[in-house]
């Protein structure tokens, strides 16, 4: 297994591209050990103290470093990833679908709904349609006591309208009731891409799959 | 750093810039300059200058201000700069119209109006340069589109050089025999590496990510696409570098301009090559009139490359170099620059007054903000007289030029009019301004 990496705009994220899928579909970040629980991969990064967040995508990995430097953690780091690949084990648990989900994980998926409701009050100013639809908005996390964490991109990096885009975000999903805390981040890992719309902002635009023509 | 802020003196630089292209089409209107004065009499230089530095060098700078942030995902290096650049700017230009009158024997001849100009005009283009060049050093990595802004960016010093020399010895403060010789023969290196390099290279860098923007195309950064930045650099290279050797030497410049002109060609097709993909390539099948206007400019570029074969192949090169000049700098330059203004304004309008009220309240989108069907008979009737008139100067009918002229005088009219009413948010005006939102000023930008 080759694995190579790419430096990221913030210089305490790495990221990591062993050659194969990563995450079937969508995003996952993870903050803690807590929440690594649902994944192997996760797991054994968060073994090493140094690593602070761990964020999976289709084909790469990313490690926040909460301390020591990329030179020592790098090799550490790779051979968490080949271990963990070639065990065999999934990348994510499957979630089982027999257990019937506890009230508070209703409640709390029911509030991701309510906010991410909100945020299609927030529009994108060029291209004139709701973040959520356009698919700007990547995760959305419910935690206890009302915090929201928000994960975020804008269609081009560097555009002027993107600290009134997270503040806008941030207002909107404050305004719902029971949330006492929000949190945006701003990633552009992945880079936001026009095939991350739902289907109906892609028959709004026109959209097929192949392009305009 | 995640985020880049509004430009605040972008509008006064698109202002006056907007002033000095009316200026200019009054001028051709009424038959000031070319074709009724000679290439090189003054009045032309007047109005070559006001066009080159007043309205293209303007708008470009005003546009870099706001853009090179966006290219690099950096703030600009300083917010406080481009007010002071546009005074001196300004203040050079007008000396420089001066001392082109005093040229003309119409004005008392021991006023140092060229000397004035070149240091003004060079004190200007040295904040912009140092402005941007302390942006880019900034950056960790430099993006395709940005690498042909530096490259632009190198232009305009090797420009402005040529200017500050000939400035120098036609104001009589030096005689020094190498600066005569590039004053006597060195007008075609100055007139490429500004309209070539300062002005063609960079809007080309700012459009290859202006139109994927704008049409959700995908950005490029393969072969083509650095095979044209880098056979574009090397044919300025060869102009600026091997002409200045060439005249200096008293060697054969012709030969270096046609070797340039050659290698420069090449960089153009594969530019072509790229937009044909961009437009084909694009996801959103419905696009705007800015991007559907800049088909025109980019058609008006293509056709003065094609023309400058054809001249180049029947030996008429010389003859028609009027008309490929007026053909690129208003159908191409200004045709890219008037459509993309026309997004730019109201998109950076819309930024200011509702930026801040995001999340908060409902929001009309930057596309509400203007009438595509109003403005669009206006850029067609510019781009019909930009057409025109390149035909009445290859066929040297003047009063048929000045028609012309007049022609785009109204549509530059009709688009600054159109311009205004977003700026000042007329075309919304059945919606009352949310609370917390407010009108923003014409002439610059006040972000909040």
């Amino acid at each position: 297994m080759f694995i190579m990496t790419e430096a990221t705009a913030d210089p305490a994220r790495l990221k990591f591209l062993p050659g194969c899928e990563v995450l079937g579909d969508g995003t996952l970040d993870l903050r803690d050990k807590t929440q690594a629980a649902a994944s192997p991969l996760a797991q054994r990064l968060f073994a090493m103290p140094e690593v602070a967040g761990v964020f999976l995508g289709k084909d790469f990995v990313i490690v926040t470093k909460g301390s020591g430097d990329w030179q020592h953690l790098k090799p550490a780091i790779f051979g968490a990833i080949m271990e963990h690949f070639r065990s065999g084990a999934p990348v994510v648990c499957a979630p089982t679908p027999s257990l019937p989900r506890g009230a508070e994980e209703n409640g709390k998926a029911e509030a991701v709904d309510r906010v991410r409701e909100a945020l299609r009050q927030v529009i994108d100013p060029e291209l004139g349609y709701n973040v959520v639809d356009l698919g700007l908005v990547y995760d959305v996390v419910v935690e206890n006591g009302g915090t929201v964490r928000i994960i975020m991109t804008t269609t081009t990096p560097g555009c002027p309208a993107t600290n009134y885009l997270k503040r806008g975000v941030g207002e909107a999903a404050s305004a719902v009731p029971g949330v006492e805390f929000v949190d945006v981040t701003l990633t552009y890992e992945p880079r936001w891409a026009p095939e991350m719309m739902s289907p109906q902002a892609k028959a709004h635009f026109g959209i097929t799959d192949g392009g305009s023509r | 750093m995640i985020g880049v802020s509004l430009s605040r003196w972008t509008m006064s630089y698109f202002a006056a810039a907007l002033l000095a292209l009316v200026a200019a089409e009054v001028m051709m209107t009424v038959g000031y300059g070319f074709p009724n004065a000679a290439l090189q009499a003054p009045e032309t230089l007047i109005l070559v200058h006001i066009v080159a530095i007043g309205w293209l060098s303007l708008l470009m700078c005003g546009a870099l201000f706001q853009f090179v942030p966006v290219l690099l995902n950096r703030p600009l290096y300083s917010n406080t700069l481009p007010l002071p650049t546009l005074l001196l700017l300004i203040s050079g230009l007008a000396a420089l119209v001066l001392g082109f009158l005093q040229l003309a024997g119409r004005i008392d001849p021991e006023l140092p109006l060229f000397p004035a100009a070149g240091t003004l005009l060079g004190l200007g283009f040295a904040l912009v340069l140092w402005n941007l060049a302390r942006t880019f050093s900034a950056a960790p990595t430099l993006p395709l589109p940005a690498r042909f802004v530096a490259v632009g960016l190198v232009s305009i010093a090797a420009t402005a050089a040529f200017g500050i020399i000939f400035a120098l010895v036609l104001g009589g403060a030096t005689d020094y025999a190498p600066l005569v010789a590039l004053t006597g023969t060195g007008l075609p290196l100055h007139v490429i590496a500004g309209l070539g390099g300062w002005l063609t290279f960079t809007a080309i860098g700012v459009s290859y990510r202006l139109l994927a923007m704008f049409m959700l195309a995908p950005e490029l950064e393969g072969v083509s696409t650095r095979a044209s930045l880098y056979l574009g650099t090397c044919a300025l290279a060869v102009v600026i570098a091997g002409g200045t050797l060439a005249i200096l030497l008293h060697g054969d410049s012709a030969f270096v301009l046609i070797a340039a002109a050659a290698i420069g060609l090449a960089a153009l097709a594969l530019y072509g090559r790229d937009v044909l993909y961009l437009y084909r390539a694009r996801k959103r099948p419905r696009i705007e009139l800015n991007s559907q206007m800049a088909t025109f400019a980019l058609a008006s570029l293509a056709a003065s490359a094609v023309l400058i074969v054809i001249f180049m192949v029947l030996g008429h090169l010389a003859d028609h170099v009027d008309a490929l000049v007026f053909l690129l700098a208003f159908g191409w330059l200004s045709g890219l620059g008037l459509s993309q203004l026309y997004k730019i304004v109201a998109f950076l309008t819309w930024i200011e007054c509702y930026g801040p009220v995001l999340g908060k309240t409902r929001t009309p989108r930057v596309q509400d903000l203007v009438v595509e069907t109003r403005a669009r008979k206006w850029f067609l009737l510019y781009f019909i007289a930009i057409w025109l008139g390149t035909i009445a100067l290859v066929t040297g009918y003047a009063p048929v030029f000045q028609l012309t002229a007049a022609a785009m005088l109204v549509a530059t009219a009709g688009i600054v009019a159109q311009l205004v009413r977003t700026r000042r948010l007329v075309d919304i005006d059945v919606l009352p301004l949310p609370q917390g939102t407010h009108r923003p000023r014409l002439l610059v930008s006040l972000p909040r």
